[in-house]
């Protein structure tokens, strides 16, 4: 059948060879399985059409000219992997249903708006092809171990301890669902109540839920609870020390909402207080503060609070939660909701996601608050136990009522950030504070001995901080580094034109001193461009 | 073996001065936090963490484990949620330092690898669901679902139809994220009848179609199982009169490269990776939501998006000359490159960074490892499965919709509760017993103590054979066991109004 499709094209199956895995594998179609040829040749989008190389010439088969070969070809089950039935079982399974073939099933959907072709699609691969071509992939990718990173901005290269992935790669917890049969989930419902005691302690907050997507979209989330919670408050008001994707995502938000979002201008790397204060008014619903903020400024999240409060305001806090080892948490500067990124927590960067959205709430919040909550009981033999609560605020019971759309949590995250937590205790969350801190600092410092860099805001920071290039050339100093081997930092022209001369650097507890020095030693050799410099 | 002893909370087992990691002293020259600090801004002690060791955290998640059903452990025929098998390949894919250890916002050119990727994708799910264009940002399906409608309200208010169009129609049976998330969009929504077959009642449906209509929200195949017999016509309709289909693309595992939602209508759809591509569950999440939508709607979709530039070229024009190689190949990494972009009237972003990348690199490793056939085999054996389990099921628990299903039915346990007592949460916490995991019940609610059962096509007929007959079995036990049902998971029925009436949230400091 193979050589009669070919054959109708006017190729000998002896000269040609198939294209994606001779460009990717250097395989000859004598060592293909013919089903996989099939595949990739036989079902091609029919307007186009498939090239055949050989080692002397190209042809090209117009896929007009290939027949769609009838079902008795179709790649045989033992190839795909993860599937059960034999042909025995699936006639035996028709048998039982009474249908003659398996398209019968599928006969409720119209012939005419059934696919006539099959998808166009690369071609099966084997496990060991796959893994051949992921590694392929990966390596065309600079990963943190390739080059130093000094990347911030949201995501952060912290160290995941071993114990994380052993604990997150038990099965029993990544290939389970939503815990709707308690009996069934007392694991993941424990792990999911322990993960907002500790998100709880760790905040200063009454209340947690048990994760939202990531920092961003806990944000929105936030700012939709805060205007429901003041009906007749439209104004939101964010400073723009404040993650610009955080505000991107805030205004997604409320585009086609009776709501508006204030940005208030921050020259100084910091909230101006009397700027807010005017801003702030009867008509504001909430100020989103973020500590450390956006350019690794500290922030006087105390006046903010103030600020809001007097106005009948909530505090939005976003936070940075290995900050939380040093810095006050967001329930002692008064936040009425705090949210976070929390990949932090034992997630490595993974190109930005999944990740992990941290929320906690007042406890006068609580019945407003979006995503899973966990709550304690008892069984009917008395037994702690632990349930999915306060259900009524959710889409599968209230629908158009439900206080967000949010369904599933990040609970696998969740996982990770309590094992995290755990590990690393309330001194080891100091200590890995307090690198990040002493590291940073150091690094701004070194890279100040040099007259051409200088800190862009005089703002005490904490891990991240926003440097100066008087040469003018970010785009140099960030060629130069990567030549070198590092991920020199952010630059922040895309965001904020006039700090067009800066980068964004994060140092975390894994920099060593010897990397640090190294950055300076990079950066401090960048030529200058000439008319920079004049 | 599961320990049952271990079910302390982690705070139990801290005890002062105990810690598991040990950091590296610091390499640098250290000042006092209050010298680099304002003395206002430090905290006066570091959050009340339990202080445990190892080898306790160890013994304590590993024993929690052990109390939860899952898909490696136990049969879970969770309708609605494709609770298929999750391949190892994959798990060890995403964990690749060259894919895991990734800075979102590193510069394009040392991320080409994880691009083409992402850049792959888009390609693979616009061409499952026949639609022109795809964003790879929400972060679930909810959240897909919610951007979708963004880019319909964007789409209108650029027609300047913004202020006429404001309803959003879903079917009663619809999943109750569909209303939420039009809710959240600015919308108001109009619930549409549906029949007992869970087709959608036409006349109901025309009553409520006006010109206000903004878009139609269908699950298709629908929550019942069932294809949607006027899907031509419902759209044909709404087209009509100026509006916009949604697929809620939960059911994708059904028509993979069977029928297309672009083939049959929509306009726009999300996919649930973690459910169709296998992705794993996670104990409810990470998921993904990408969307796919049609050509004109293209400009609105949130970013950013991956693009591929060919040597100043567009990729179109010259992609017939590169037909033969694979797209990374020596020869042809000199030809193209792939960087993210923003579509031209984008709805903005709706989270940070890219996308849920971890869970879309399994799904393409799912994709890559079953071709096109290999994905109709899926859909094939999905809804062989279901229907092979419907068979079984009919003789004893009435299934409304009639004899046949897509990829998972809903049985009705409203005889059992007329003549025995039973409710459909009876039978579903006594599967537990039997070492299987409960169905989906009360869902959708038009249908009375609804069991809703999707077996997936990676489960064997000896598996449905066994679950068919335990299923038989619990129909004919005495109620009083099955009300007090489950008898051998590690807790008995909890006392959720409790839970629900004083909340406790949190283990409170002691």
């Amino acid at each position: 059948m193979l050589k009669k499709a070919l054959s109708d094209c006017g190729i000998r199956i002896a000269d040609c060879g198939l294209p994606i895995a001779i460009a990717e594998f250097g395989l000859r179609i004598a060592e293909y399985p013919i089903p996989k040829l099939l595949a990739a040749i036989a079902f091609r989008n029919p307007h186009s059409e498939t090239r055949i190389r050989n080692p002397n010439s190209a042809f090209r088969i117009p896929h007009s000219q290939i027949r769609i070969l009838p079902s008795a070809f179709r790649i045989p089950q033992s190839l795909m992997p993860y599937l059960y039935n034999t042909p025995d079982d699936q006639r035996e399974m028709l048998r039982a249903i009474g249908a003659e073939s398996i398209d019968e099933l599928f006969a409720p959907i119209p012939a005419d708006l059934q696919l006539k072709r099959s998808l166009d699609l690369p071609p099966a691969m084997s496990e060991l092809e796959l893994d051949r071509h992921l590694q392929m992939l990966a390596g065309l990718n600079d990963h943190a171990a390739k080059k130093v990173c000094f990347l911030g901005g949201g995501s952060y290269d912290h160290f995941v301890p071993a114990v994380v992935d052993a604990i997150a790669g038990r099965s029993e917890f990544y290939t389970s669902y939503t815990p709707y049969q308690a009996e069934a989930s007392q694991g993941n419902l424990q792990v999911m109540f322990e993960y907002q005691s500790l998100i709880t302690r760790l905040t200063g907050m009454d209340v947690a839920n048990s994760s939202l997507y990531d920092g961003a979209s806990a944000a929105a989330e936030a700012v939709l609870m805060a205007l429901h919670a003041h009906p007749q408050r439209r104004k939101i008001v964010a400073p723009a020390s404040v993650h610009p994707q955080y505000r991107e995502t805030i205004a997604t938000y409320l585009a086609n909402l009776d709501a508006e979002l204030v940005t208030l201008d921050c020259p100084g790397g910091v909230i101006d207080a009397d700027a807010l204060a005017a801003t702030v008014d009867g008509d504001t619903a909430a100020v989103l503060v973020q500590q450390p903020n956006f350019f690794g400024c500290v922030e006087d999240a105390d006046r903010a609070s103030a600020i809001a409060k007097t106005a009948g305001a909530l505090l939005i806090s976003v936070f940075d939660p290995i900050s939380l080892g040093l810095l006050k948490r967001p329930g002692d500067y008064g936040a009425s909701i705090a949210v976070a990124e929390g990949h932090t927590l034992g997630t490595p960067m993974s190109y930005g996601g999944p990740y992990l959205g941290i929320m906690a709430c007042d406890q006068s919040l609580v019945r407003r608050m979006p995503g899973r909550i966990v709550g304690e009981t008892r069984d009917r033999r008395g037994k702690r136990c632990f349930v999915l609560t306060l259900q009524t605020r959710e889409q599968h019971i209230r629908r158009e009522k439900a206080t967000s759309n949010v369904c599933t949590n990040q609970a696998l995250f969740a996982v990770r950030a309590s094992v995290y937590l755990a590990q690393l205790g309330p001194q080891g969350l100091r200590e890995t504070a307090s690198l990040c801190l002493q590291k940073s600092r150091y690094l701004a410092g070194r890279l100040c001995e040099n007259d051409r860099f200088s800190l862009a805001f005089a703002a005490p920071t904490f891990k991240e901080f926003v440097i100066r290039d008087a040469a003018n050339d970010v785009d140099g100093l960030l060629r130069t580094a990567l030549e070198a081997g590092y991920l020199a930092g952010l630059p922040l022209a895309p965001w904020y034109p006039e700090l067009s001369d800066c980068l964004l650097i994060a140092v975390t507890e894994k920099r060593t001193k010897a990397e640090l020095d190294g950055l300076v030693h990079a950066l401090s050799a960048a030529p200058a461009r000439q008319e920079a410099l004049s | 073996m599961r320990n049952t002893r271990d079910t302390q909370l982690l705070f139990d087992l801290s005890k002062p001065g105990r810690r598991a990691a040990r950091l590296p002293a610091c390499d640098v020259p250290e000042r006092p936090p209050e010298e680099l600090l304002p003395a206002g801004a430090i905290a006066a002690a570091a959050p009340a963490l339990p202080e445990v060791t190892e080898p306790q955290i160890v013994r304590h998640y590993v024993n929690l484990s052990t109390q939860n059903m899952s898909v490696d452990t136990h049969f879970y025929p969770l309708g609605s949620c494709t609770m298929k098998y999750n391949p190892k390949r994959n798990e060890r894919a995403a964990a690749m330092p060259g894919f895991a250890d990734l800075h979102p916002l590193q510069p394009a050119e040392t991320i080409q690898g994880m691009l083409h990727v992402l850049y792959e994708m888009q390609q693979y799910l616009s061409e499952i669901s026949g639609l022109a264009a795809c964003s790879l940002q929400p972060a679930a399906g909810a959240h897909g679902e919610y951007a979708a409608l963004l880019v319909a309200a964007a789409y209108f208010r650029d027609m300047g139809q913004s202020e006429q169009r404001k309803r959003v129609l879903v079917p009663d049976n619809a999943h109750g994220t569909n209303p939420a998330s039009a809710v959240m969009a600015g919308f108001d929504t109009v619930a549409v009848k549906t029949l007992k077959n869970g087709g959608v009642d036409m006349a109901d449906f025309y009553a409520k179609l006006d010109d206000r209509i903004a878009v139609f929200m269908i699950t298709n195949p629908n929550t019942v199982g069932i294809f949607e017999p006027a899907m031509r016509e419902l759209a044909d309709a709404v087209h009509q009169r100026g509006g916009l289909v949604y697929l809620d693309g939960a059911n994708m595992n059904a028509i993979l490269g069977v029928t297309r939602p672009g083939d049959f209508g929509a306009d726009m759809q999300h996919y649930n990776p973690h459910k169709t591509f296998s992705g794993p569950h996670g104990g409810g999440g990470p998921g993904a939501g990408p969307i796919c939508v049609t050509k004109r709607l293209a400009p609105y979709l949130p970013g950013p998006v991956v693009e591929k530039e060919l040597r100043g070229a567009s990729c179109e024009a010259r992609e017939d000359e590169i037909a033969p190689f694979s797209p990374l190949s020596p020869r042809n990494s000199q030809l193209h490159r792939y960087s993210l972009t923003s579509p031209p009237k984008s709805i903005g972003r709706v989270r940070s960074f890219v996308g849920n990348v971890g869970v879309l690199l399994r799904a393409y490793c799912y994709i890559r490892t079953h071709g096109p056939d290999g994905l109709r085999a899926v859909s094939e054996n999905a809804v062989l499965n279901a229907n092979y389990l419907l068979s079984r099921v009919k003789h004893f628990l009435p299934v409304p919709q009639g004899d046949r299903c897509m990829h998972e039915f809903v049985a009705s346990g409203s005889r059992l509760k007329a003549e025995r007592g039973v409710a459909a949460m009876d039978v579903a916490k006594r599967l537990l017993d039997f070492g299987y995991h409960a169905p989906t019940v009360y869902f959708p609610l038009t249908v009375p103590e609804a069991i809703m059962v999707e077996p997936t096509e990676t489960e064997s007929k000896e598996t449905l054979d066994a679950f068919a007959e335990t299923l038989f079995r619990i129909t004919g036990e005495d109620p009083q066991l099955l009300h007090e049902a489950p008898h051998t998971t590690p807790i008995s029925r909890p006392d959720e109004v409790q839970a629900a009436r004083q909340p406790t949230l949190c283990c409170p400091v002691f």
